[in-house]
């Protein structure tokens, strides 16, 4: 078992609204093993966002770390200071947002932008730099490099600029990378190329990739591993290849017939119900009022995660009184 | 139909990089060449410009018509007219020579009761109404960035307390106040003259503090245009991205939000520019300004009690200001279409 670069335990993040206290983050742990690419699922508001930006430290206001641990390749991030934070931020931990239309700043050329986080934290001079910058576009497959970084922001089509800003999260060469879901305002013909031009950089560059994403087809294609979250906490962790095979928390199952498929005839299944408001969540299971297996015992009290088999963790009272294997496959 | 094209600079035609240095000279249009481009065309806009490039001429024009002895020279040491100022100037001794000959070609604008020359005079105070237009613009604009960048950029307490004290300076009458506050001042300015040490220039000593109460009491509605700025840039996600890179708060707020809002900025300031300069004439005007220094308003002042007689003293001054604020007001309109092209629609 290879050593892991990040590891998360009992984090929890919460958000001091005035209309009360919300818990986006109640309790996650997990790790990205060295040069894995795990992928991070949930609905919207599950906070799979929150997680990331937890482990960078920017938790938006009045958002706030409450508890837990966030160990980065053996030191706990919640114990640096701000300074200490600011280094680790893009050197050594990036993250590619999810609309890259407003993740650039508009008044700047794409060479100053990159130039900046480069000069910002190595010493190069400014010629050094400007082949910093073209070697890195041409990194991320942007044609006519030399000409094109001197254009501004609004001159790229969205592709495009989601490929610079993987360029500006990679100029620093982090050991972890998340991605947030990077394609999701992208055409499904530059989706493809995006994904695919991230999976070759990982390879390449040797660094983790923690892709945060609602798409379970983006997780069929580049992860190895999936952690499954729901209201903030952790459903079921597990290799790809079993999550899909055999889903054992009653979530993942629902999320997984909830893709349409063309291999197979059957009406798409929606899962009923909203996802809960976390400022007054459901006791004990958060997914019991929604879930068709719920007992009396899963409103009472929170399941643990159990290891259940090789690499494979869940979060349900009831995984062995079910099968969801079946239940799938006959649809 | 397509004119969107040319002015992003989208269809310009892209020349091939065959070698290395051709493709560093090729830049592509910035937003400051596509603003300058819609300016152009917005003719109020560029009459404003040519009127404010004609008000930054003048100590130019000043200097050459001293040279060339077609208006007086500046008035001497204030302490010559200290009659003026006990009243004697009742029995002015060229009263009956000025109604003989009031205007003449070397006085166009005609001379006053106590012999000075109105357009002599206006061509020396115009200095002065730049100097107060961008000094109080200078300072306010300094104040209200720094103000509006820490209330709009950190929200929450700081947000409160430092957007209640800039209310406190919008619901007062300022005119009053700077009324109160230059008189206060005034009086305990002994010297006419302060002289900056390092650069050797005599700087008004009165008119200077005309400005900067006129910035203290003026920075508030700035500010809060500022703050406003910042919040609505402050939740674009490449904030969130720079932070995310590891850049601290003094670098996302100066420069990768203020370069966001340089354009509304510019907006303001020169509208400040035309705001300061009516307002320094009226304190002026009120007879609470730097007796000291010669600006239109003082002239207004002088002349105010001989009104009926020598109207022109009155008239010219005035539309000198006019002039002035009208020519920022439009210069700052058309910038205003010019950069935020969508508030035309």
């Amino acid at each position: 078992m290879s050593e892991s670069v990040l590891k998360i335990e009992g984090l929890k993040t919460y958000f001091f609204t005035e209309a009360g206290v919300v818990q986006a983050v109640d309790g996650i742990s997990f790790h990205v093993r060295k040069g894995e690419s795990l992928g991070l699922v949930g609905e919207s508001g599950s906070g799979k966002t929150v997680t990331a930006l937890s482990v960078l430290r920017i938790v938006p206001r009045p958002g706030k770390i409450t508890e837990g641990k966030i160990e980065f390749n053996g030191d706990d991030l919640l114990k640096k200071t701000e300074e200490e934070m600011r280094k680790i931020r893009g050197s050594q931990i990036a993250i590619i947002f999810q609309d890259p239309s407003s993740s650039l700043n508009p008044v700047y050329t794409i060479e100053s932008q990159l130039k900046d986080v480069i000069t910002a934290h190595q010493n190069l001079s400014k010629e050094q730099a400007e082949d910093k910058v073209i070697e890195l576009l041409m990194l991320v497959g942007l044609p006519d490099a030399g000409t094109r970084m001197r254009e501004y922001p609004h001159q790229f089509s969205g592709g495009m600029k989601q490929r610079v800003a993987i360029a500006r999260a990679l100029a620093l060469e982090p050991t972890l990378l998340f991605a947030d879901e990077p394609t999701t305002n992208l055409d499904v013909t530059v989706q493809a190329q995006v994904l695919e031009l991230l999976n070759d950089l990982k390879k390449k560059l040797g660094m983790s990739l923690l892709m945060i994403t609602h798409d379970m087809g983006i997780i069929a294609n580049i992860t190895t591993r999936v952690v499954v979250l729901y209201a903030g906490r952790v459903c079921e962790i597990a290799r790809t290849g079993d999550l899909f095979e055999w889903p054992r928390h009653p979530y993942t199952a629902a999320l997984l017939a909830a893709v349409p498929r063309l291999d197979m005839k059957k009406t798409l299944r929606v899962i009923p119900g909203n996802i809960p408001n976390l400022i007054e969540p459901p006791s004990g299971c958060r997914f019991h009022p929604r879930c068709e297996y719920a007992k009396e015992l899963c409103g009472k009290m929170v399941p643990a995660l159990e290891e259940i088999g090789p690499d494979h963790f869940v979060a349900c009272h009831e995984w062995r009184d079910i099968s969801l294997r079946e239940k799938k496959a006959s649809g | 139909m397509f004119t969107w094209i040319q002015e992003s600079g989208l269809g310009r035609p892209r020349k091939m990089a065959s070698n290395k240095k051709e493709k560093v000279s090729r830049r592509s249009a910035s937003q400051w060449a596509v603003a300058w481009r819609r300016f152009k065309r917005n003719k109020p806009g560029v009459l404003g410009l040519i009127m404010v490039i004609i008000l930054f001429l003048s100590p130019v024009f000043e200097w050459m018509f001293t040279q060339m002895n077609w208006i007086l020279p500046a008035r001497p040491d204030p302490a010559a007219f200290t009659f003026f100022y006990t009243g004697e100037y009742r029995q002015p001794p060229s009263l009956e020579n000025l109604f003989k000959q009031p205007f003449s070609l070397t006085k166009l604008f005609g001379t006053t009761p106590i012999g000075t020359d109105v357009l002599s005079d206006m061509i020396h105070a115009a200095k002065y109404t730049l100097y107060v237009g961008i000094l109080v613009t200078l300072i306010t604009m300094v104040l209200s960035i720094l103000v509006g960048a820490l209330a709009g950029f950190f929200g929450g307490w700081i947000d409160n307390v430092l957007m209640r004290i800039a209310e406190v300076f919008l619901v007062f009458p300022s005119l009053l106040l700077i009324l109160v506050f230059v008189r206060i001042f005034t009086l305990t300015v002994g010297e006419p003259f302060w002289k900056i040490p390092l650069i050797n220039i005599n700087i008004p000593a009165g008119l200077t503090i005309v400005v900067f109460v006129i910035a203290v009491f003026n920075w508030g509605s700035n500010a809060r245009m500022i703050r406003g700025e910042f919040l609505r840039i402050r939740e674009f996600e490449f904030v969130e991205a720079e932070r995310a890179l590891g850049a601290d708060n003094k670098r996302i707020i100066f420069r990768h939000i203020l370069p966001n809002i340089l354009s509304s900025i510019i907006v303001v300031s020169t509208l400040t520019i035309a705001y300061a300069i009516l307002i320094e004439a009226a304190v002026s005007f009120l007879g609470f300004g730097d007796v000291n220094t010669i600006t239109w308003g003082q002239i207004l002042q002088e002349n105010f009690a001989d009104a009926r007689v020598v109207w022109w003293a009155e008239l010219f001054p005035g539309l000198a200001i006019l002039f002035s604020v009208f020519a920022f007001n439009l210069l700052g309109d058309g910038l205003s279409d010019a950069l935020n092209p969508r508030l035309r629609e």
